[in-house]
């Protein structure tokens, strides 16, 4: 069997990575300070620690708002051949839709969307 | 694509709907009516079951992306006829207060990963395999940690997603590398262009090295214990037949279509992960004191025997494979069957509380009695025919020596068997477990699987019948 072409792919993936670390921590200038250590949180200072309980309720309305992010990803592709494809492509979108709205109600009845 | 082929995919079209209806339907039934909406879903899940019987059409759909045939038809059936006889045996989980309400996320979810499952051992190209994959494994996490005021539960859903996670990486690596060999993600085109160099050879390592992880074969099998322990019954049993079944299927499928040409290379791998695999999970088992413990490690060491019929590379092979599913099927599932219908009644999971059992539940120790012997592999029941097909095939491969250690193994595995027999039988305890009637669907789901047991051994046909869907994978059908 040829290893060659192993070899040089498990030394070339390390040699690219170890390089570039390597050569920026050599290049790089380095500063340390007490600011520049504290966790990046829109450039207001950090008050208290950042290890605490929030609600849950925010996972849940960023998922929502996901299912309906993706659902335009996927009309814009469906706009564009929507006049080629004709009543299969409506057919097909308008069980996504159903799909989706069934989604968006279950959240609603199982009052995902109340924030008390 | 027209319009009748569509229902090639009809399992999975049928899943799908079932979903949605169980989720309109979870809104619509009220809290003192849990029972309905309950057999309502079963409902649901045995026209899907039934709807698998009838004959399937082989085809190709999405140009070759999705793939089915009668082989596969065959293995969703064996998939399908499980998750309701786990439904069936978890009425009396969910009929604690706390649960009712969340009856529909259960059957959702878990669902939802049968789908997967249908799409996985269906696909024809890797993007698809991989899909399915995820979708078999992700919901998987969160019924492991369904139990939300339990952190074992919690411990085990934890687990599970950092497992599926690490599996999938592999998973996906191993793709990559035989992309860029092949340079196509078809399983078709890919089998005929893989050439045996190094790097080919690397991504057959590694996609059989995360599949192993779902097949839970030593030395991948970490999880499967604590997984197996904190987990609800329900999943517990779902995770050792149905998804570990659906992971043996699409391996199955894998290495004799994509990876057909390196046999001489994946066949030695197999025949050491065999030896460590059933040793170690035999041995492990017989120092197990929890019951879900130990049926993990009993599961574990039968992944192994299962491994018997992957090494042989023919029709006659996958036939055993498929074949012993079934068996392991019935057999586990009426294990779990007893240790659910306890698990619920009176919350006890070790096997010390199970002296005296047959004392004041005869029934129930016969069935778990019957389990038993199935699963060791004793004569008049069907587990030994399908330990008998395992060793047949390893043994047409002339492979006589691992045949031998299985064979030792068996003996090994008897002794721990029947250890648990004794503790039901023989030994007498002062608290033994009260007697109880067991619910309508778990009596049910207990007599499928004892006549699966019964009857499967006897019935010849069955096993022919699946000799001969399985050439469907060595000729070229579509």
């Amino acid at each position: 069997m040829d290893k060659t072409a192993l070899i040089l792919f498990v030394i070339s993936a390390i040699a690219i990575v170890g390089i570039g670390m390597i050569f920026s921590w050599i290049v790089a200038p380095k500063s340390k300070n007490a600011v520049k250590e504290e966790p990046y949180e829109c450039g207001i200072p950090t008050k208290g620690t950042s290890f605490i309980q929030f609600r849950v309720g925010y996972y849940l309305f960023v998922i929502i708002f996901l299912i309906f992010d993706v659902e335009t990803v996927f009309i814009f592709p469906w706009a564009v051949v929507m006049k080629s494809m004709g009543m299969t492509a409506f057919i097909e979108i308008v069980i996504f839709f159903v799909i989706l709205g069934l989604g968006l109600l279950y959240a609603w009845k199982k009052n995902a969307l109340k924030w008390d | 694509m027209s319009f009748s082929e569509i229902f090639l995919m009809r399992n999975e079209l049928l899943l799908v709907t079932a979903v949605l209806v169980i989720l309109i339907a979870d809104l619509s039934f009220d809290a003192d009516k849990r029972k309905q909406f309950y057999y309502f879903s079963i409902f649901l899940v045995f026209i899907v079951t039934v709807s698998g019987l009838f004959p399937a059409k082989s085809g190709l759909l999405f140009g070759g992306m999705y793939q089915t045939g009668p082989l596969q038809a065959m293995m969703k059936n064996i998939l399908n006829f499980s998750t309701l006889i786990i439904l069936l045996q978890s009425w009396g989980w969910f009929s604690h207060v706390n649960q009712q309400k969340r009856i529909g996320e259960f059957m959702i979810l878990l669902l939802s990963t049968l789908i997967g499952m249908g799409y996985m051992i269906s696909s024809g190209h890797f993007l698809m395999f991989y899909l399915g994959l995820e979708l078999a494994t992700i919901p998987l996490a969160a019924l492991a940690a369904y139990d939300y005021y339990n952190s074992k539960s919690a411990e085990a859903g934890i687990k599970l997603i950092l497992l599926a996670a690490f599996s999938s990486g592999i998973i996906l690596f191993g793709i990559s590398l035989i992309y860029a060999i092949t340079g196509t993600m078809y399983f078709e085109g890919a089998g005929q262009l893989i050439d045996g160099s190094t790097l080919s050879v690397l991504g057959l390592v590694l996609i059989f090295t995360g599949l192993s992880f779902k097949i839970s074969l030593v030395p991948f099998h970490l999880w499967a214990a604590d997984v197996y322990e904190g987990s609800p019954i329900a999943l517990t049993s779902y995770l050792s037949v149905v998804s570990k079944g659906s992971a043996v299927f699409i391996l199955l499928i894998v290495l004799n279509t994509v990876f057909a040409s390196l046999n001489d290379i994946w066949d030695p791998l197999i025949y050491i992960i065999i030896i460590i695999t059933i040793t170690v999970g035999n041995l492990f088992a017989i120092r197990q004191r929890n019951i879900k413990r130990f049926l993990a490690f009993s599961s574990i060491a039968q992944a192994g025997f299962i491994m018997l019929g992957v090494i042989n590379n023919s029709a006659f092979g996958v036939a055993t494979v498929v074949y012993f599913m079934l068996v392991y099927m019935f057999s586990n599932l009426a294990a779990f069957g007893v240790v659910s219908a306890i698990s619920a009644e009176t919350g006890k999971e070790s096997i010390d509380d199970y002296k005296g059992f047959y004392g004041t539940n005869p029934k129930l120790s016969l069935v778990m009695m019957l389990a038993m012997f199935s699963l060791a592999g004793i004569p008049p029941i069907a587990g030994f025919f399908g330990k008998f097909f395992l060793f047949t095939a390893a043994a047409e491969k002339g492979y006589y020596i691992l045949v031998l250690i299985a064979v030792l193994n068996t003996i090994i595995s008897l002794y721990y068997y029947l250890l648990i027999i004794k503790t039901m039988f023989i030994e007498k305890s002062d608290t033994p477990i009260p007697f109880f009637k067991s619910n309508l669907p778990m009596k049910i789901s207990l007599v499928i699987c004892v006549l699966g047991m019964v009857i499967t051994g006897f019935t010849s046909g069955v096993f022919d019948y699946m000799v001969e869907m399985s050439d469907q994978l060595f000729s070229d059908m579509y």
